[in-house]
């Protein structure tokens, strides 16, 4: 235990890995695509399990406590990650030290919201919508923003994480062409959370509306209403939802309009078939490409 | 006007059902003082629907569904069995009990499960407005067997001992778990305890109670759905606070028949003396610190805003208008600029990373000059309230002391007329 912080404080010591502890699971699949075998990466929120209502566990103290690094979603996606912060007392991933990386860094946000600017859960998307790791062009931005963390805590296989990196562009790039493709002509959707929209922006999608306005409120009878008038006069292919949102409201809402329900994943590990980023991006393409 | 009625019809029928029977079961509830025990029953029904899930069996199919039938049955049998020690522990108590370590037990068993939360969830969160026509089709015959075959067994059963205790729990198991698939924790607890409450304070039969019960439940859950629709607020919680100011007004309505025509003249001069004393601890509070927040002022203005023209002068009147304005029109611009941005996502030319960039970052200074405007409406009027407070102060203890003395002369009318 000692001997491991030492290591720790030191930088890194030869062959012993760097341990890096990310909130989502999304993100620690971003950042083993860079740092590979070199790091040892752990995520504190249980794949599949809703952020907004993440609550810490004890060993999660320790998990912060002995890494080197820490990932986070940022634009107040993961607040609780601050007081976890400060309860290690693990000067290296504070904000500020050399350990602490917020991927949200360099991207550029959508719906940044004019009024009520304050420090709400990410949820009320207050300070811009915080799903911006859908987009697969801003896996390039985030994965930079790794590389740049992982090479100033480990400047002697910079030049690996760097190869690492731009492998898995390449594996992205190749992705990215089948993936526009496949959703070229897909009609447009309703959401029930305001999960999607670096998707669409990224595979031109049309989300007409959201069901659940403000978190964890369930919608009126009149917002329903319109979303379903709306709907029909937007010809709706499909009502999205994650698998850990209401499972009724959407359905009810798919016979309103005649659309179809389709479930997608938001995280790694929330579907069985979203192993790592390219799958989970993969796996919701495939569940909103027009069957041909 | 049709439209809201093909989106009501299904809720206002599933309301009507789960007030017929959750009516009946509340008025037994209210006598044996088991107030929370829908809450324990439903948790534990939880419990078992993600033991299944744990143990392989999809989410919504036969097994969940025995799981947690299985589990509430066992948990009526617990508490039918407890009932004995309620000499030294209330019965009460024991439902807690039931209900946070079920509660907790779901939460261990779902952190081990990969993909968990969502079914506990969904189990507990029903949503009345978007009730299915099988599901509340399903869950009709359900309360109607229960409904009908419940007091016969009852009756068969007496006099009452274990047996008929945990028939009860069982029966009521049995219910509360659907109804609360369908309509959520919080409305199932007030369609549960409201009526019946209402019921109690109207009748002391237990026919009357019921019959009581069932047309206010009904009642009131059309006017909250109706309130829902056009105020466009959430539905559950809606029918919820319609059915808390159902029972205040049972309430009263209760004081105002069962009283004396003296009691309320009482009851009066009482809300007259509450009213009076607010207004002078108003006024004592804008005396003291004229620029905190004042809630009576602040209520007051909001509902009549010509009230701030009696305190404050046409020049700061001019320029909180002007700000005011100034502040929906920012608000305007970065509403139609996101919009704009939206529609680009799939609509058009596709915006680059630069200038979604310059987009949010024209939002951040919207939102700082709305700040901005808000900050110089609020300054003005918190000036001018600095400036006349002793005015202000004055005026309501004019009031309250009108409020506190004329009373006599006030009461003394209706006395007087005759009959
Ligand atoms: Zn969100």
């Amino acid at each position: 235990m000692t001997i491991a912080l030492f290591l720790g404080l030191e930088g890194v010591v030869g062959a012993e890995p760097l341990r890096l502890v990310s909130t989502t699971t999304e993100l620690e699949s971003l950042a083993i695509s860079v740092g590979g075998e070199l790091i040892v990466a752990t995520h504190l929120i249980p794949a599949g399990q809703d952020a907004e209502n993440f609550q810490p566990r004890p060993q999660d103290l320790a998990r912060v406590r002995e890494a080197q690094a820490v990932l986070r979603v940022g634009v107040d996606y993961d607040l609780w990650l601050d007081p976890l912060l400060q309860q290690a007392g693990n000067a290296r991933v504070r904000r500020g030290g050399a350990g602490y990386i917020d991927a949200s860094t360099d991207i550029a946000l959508l719906d940044v919201r004019a009024g009520g600017v304050g420090p709400d859960d990410g949820h009320a998307h207050g300070r811009g919508n915080p799903h911006y790791w859908l987009d697969p062009a801003n896996a390039a931005m985030i994965t930079a923003t790794i590389l740049e963390a992982l090479a100033r805590l480990d400047p002697p296989n910079a030049k690996r994480y760097e190869a690492n990196r731009l492998a898995f562009l390449e594996r992205l790039d190749a992705k990215m062409g089948e993936w526009k493709r496949a959703l070229e002509n897909a009609p447009a959707l309703i959401a029930y959370h305001d999960t999607w929209p670096y998707f669409a922006r990224r595979f031109r999608l049309r989300f007409v509306g959201i069901v659940e306005l403000r978190p964890g409120v369930p919608p009126s009878a009149s917002h329903l209403a319109k979303l379903a008038r709306e709907g029909i006069e937007a010809r709706v292919g499909a009502i999205v939802r994650e698998p850990h949102e209401p499972a009724r409201d959407a359905q009810f809402l798919a016979s309103r309009t005649g659309a179809r329900v389709a479930v997608l994943a938001s995280s790694v590990g929330a579907i069985p078939e979203a192993r790592d980023y390219i799958s989970l991006i993969d796996y919701d393409v495939r569940a909103l490409a027009p069957s041909r | 006007m049709i439209e809201a009625l093909s989106f009501l019809a299904l809720p206002a029928l599933a309301c009507a059902a789960l007030v017929a029977i959750h009516a009946y079961f509340g008025l037994h509830v209210l006598e044996r003082n088991v107030i929370f025990v829908d809450l324990a029953l439903a948790q534990v029904a939880a419990l078992g629907a993600t033991a299944a899930f744990l143990l392989g069996h999809p989410p919504q199919g036969l097994a969940a569904h025995a799981y947690a039938l299985g589990f509430t049955v066992a948990a009526a049998a617990l508490l039918a069995s407890t009932r004995a020690w309620s000499g030294r522990i209330p019965q009460e108590a024991q439902i807690g009990v039931v209900y946070v370590v079920a509660a907790a037990a779901a939460l261990l068993l779902v952190d081990r499960a990969p993909q968990g939360a969502e079914h506990i969830r969904q189990i507990l969160t029903g949503n009345i407005l978007t009730v299915g026509w099988s599901e509340l089709a399903w869950a009709i015959a359900l309360y109607a067997a229960v409904g009908l075959a419940y007091p016969w067994i009852a009756r068969a059963l007496k006099p009452s001992g274990w047996i008929s205790e945990f028939a009860f729990y069982a029966a009521f198991g049995v219910v509360v778990t659907s109804s609360v698939a369908l309509a959520g924790v919080l409305l199932v607890f007030a369609f549960l305890i409201i009526p019946a409450a209402i019921g109690v304070l109207h009748a002391t039969r237990f026919a009357s109670q019921l019959a009581i019960a069932w047309i206010a439940g009904t009642a009131a859950a059309f006017v909250g759905l109706a309130i829902s629709y056009a105020s466009d607020l959430s539905t559950g919680a809606t029918l919820v606070c319609t059915y808390g100011a159902a029972l205040a007004i049972a309430g009263i309505a209760r004081g105002l028949r069962r009283e004396r025509r003296a009691k309320f003249g009482a009851a009066l001069r009482l809300g007259r003396w509450l009213a009076a004393a607010l207004l002078a601890a108003s006024a004592i509070w804008i005396a003291i610190s004229p620029r905190a927040d004042q809630p009576l002022l602040d209520s007051l203005e909001h509902a009549f805003p010509a009230i701030r023209g009696a305190y404050m002068d046409a020049k700061s009147l001019a320029i909180g208008a002007e700000a005011a304005a100034y502040g929906r029109r920012y608000r305007d611009e970065a509403d139609k600029l996101r919009a704009r941005e939206a529609e680009r996502r799939w609509k058009g030319e596709p915006l680059d990373e630069e200038e979604v960039r310059r987009i949010a970052s024209f939002e951040k200074s919207y939102n700082e000059m709305i700040r901005g405007e808000e900050f110089v409406t609020r300054e003005v009027r918190s000036r001018a309230r600095e400036a006349k407070r002793w005015w202000i102060a004055g005026a309501f203890l004019l009031v309250a002391a009108i409020l506190a003395v004329s009373l006599p002369a006030w009461r003394s009318i209706p006395r007087s007329a005759p009959r």
